[in-house]
């Protein structure tokens, strides 16, 4: 009796893990294909997985500020072209991240933003960046 | 004749015509007496077992049965419970990747 309880918790467990029916992007309704807009030719061929966790965070999107939206919408592509693995790294590091305090994340912040500043400065100009000084 | 008699003196009149009695028939009267009473015993033993028994039997069945339900529910529960704790997790940490300041790239290997 009890092994029987047992493989059926388990069975019920696995199902859940694995169930994630593909959603066709036709089915999503409006108010959700304006949110996950940049992914309109793809969400078909999307896994599963992805397309749930995609779900569950557009949820989120209303109460985001107008500059978390335009975040949100802009990094949407980037985001569903990693890998499984990759997503999970990425999860893994920001949480790691989060745990820094924060005025050393506002540094790191910083010093990522003159970066790129430079960045964009060099390409507008042409100019190839400099080799680093050994 | 019409003395009444006295349950003492029944008793030794008794008594009396059994050592009267003959050894054979002796011998069959206490064997019809152990057998009456061994049926009034089965009797009345009968019904009290098969009731313990059916009682104790239904018990445990349904103990057991009730135990592995409950079992399986709070398994369920939990598991549910787990699961989506653990997607709810995952999804406000995506959204949080996906509003950060930083882009995408800090993160990815």
């Amino acid at each position: 009796m009890w092994i029987k309880t047992l493989c059926l918790a388990l069975l019920l467990q696995g199902s859940m893990a694995a169930a994630a029916p593909l959603v066709p992007w036709a089915q999503l309704g409006p108010a959700k294909q304006e949110i996950l807009q940049p992914l309109a030719t793809q969400w078909d061929t999307l896994p599963p997985r992805l397309q749930k966790n995609l779900l569950h965070a557009a949820k989120r999107y209303p109460k985001l500020t107008p500059e978390e939206k335009r975040r949100f919408q802009d990094k949407l592509e980037k985001w569903s072209k990693l890998t499984p693995e990759q997503r999970k790294r990425a999860r893994e590091k920001f949480q790691a991240f989060s745990k820094v305090p924060a005025a050393e994340r506002e540094q790191v912040k910083r010093m990522m933003h003159e970066q790129d500043a430079k960045k964009a400065e060099t390409a507008a100009s042409g100019v190839p960046p400099s080799a680093p000084i050994k | 004749m019409n003395k009444k008699l006295h349950p003492e003196q029944v008793r030794q009149l008794l008594n009396r015509s059994l050592t009267q009695l003959e050894q054979p028939v002796l011998v069959r009267l206490r064997d019809a007496r152990e057998q009456a009473l061994a049926r009034h015993a089965e009797r009345v033993a009968a019904p009290a077992f098969a009731w313990a028994g059916n009682w104790l039997f239904a018990a445990t069945h349904h103990k057991s049965r009730y135990f592995a339900a409950a079992a399986l529910l709070a398994i369920a529960v939990f598991s549910g419970g787990a699961y989506w704790h653990h997607e709810h997790d995952v999804s406000e940490v995506d959204v949080a990747i996906l509003t950060d300041e930083l882009p995408i790239e800090v993160y990815v290997d």
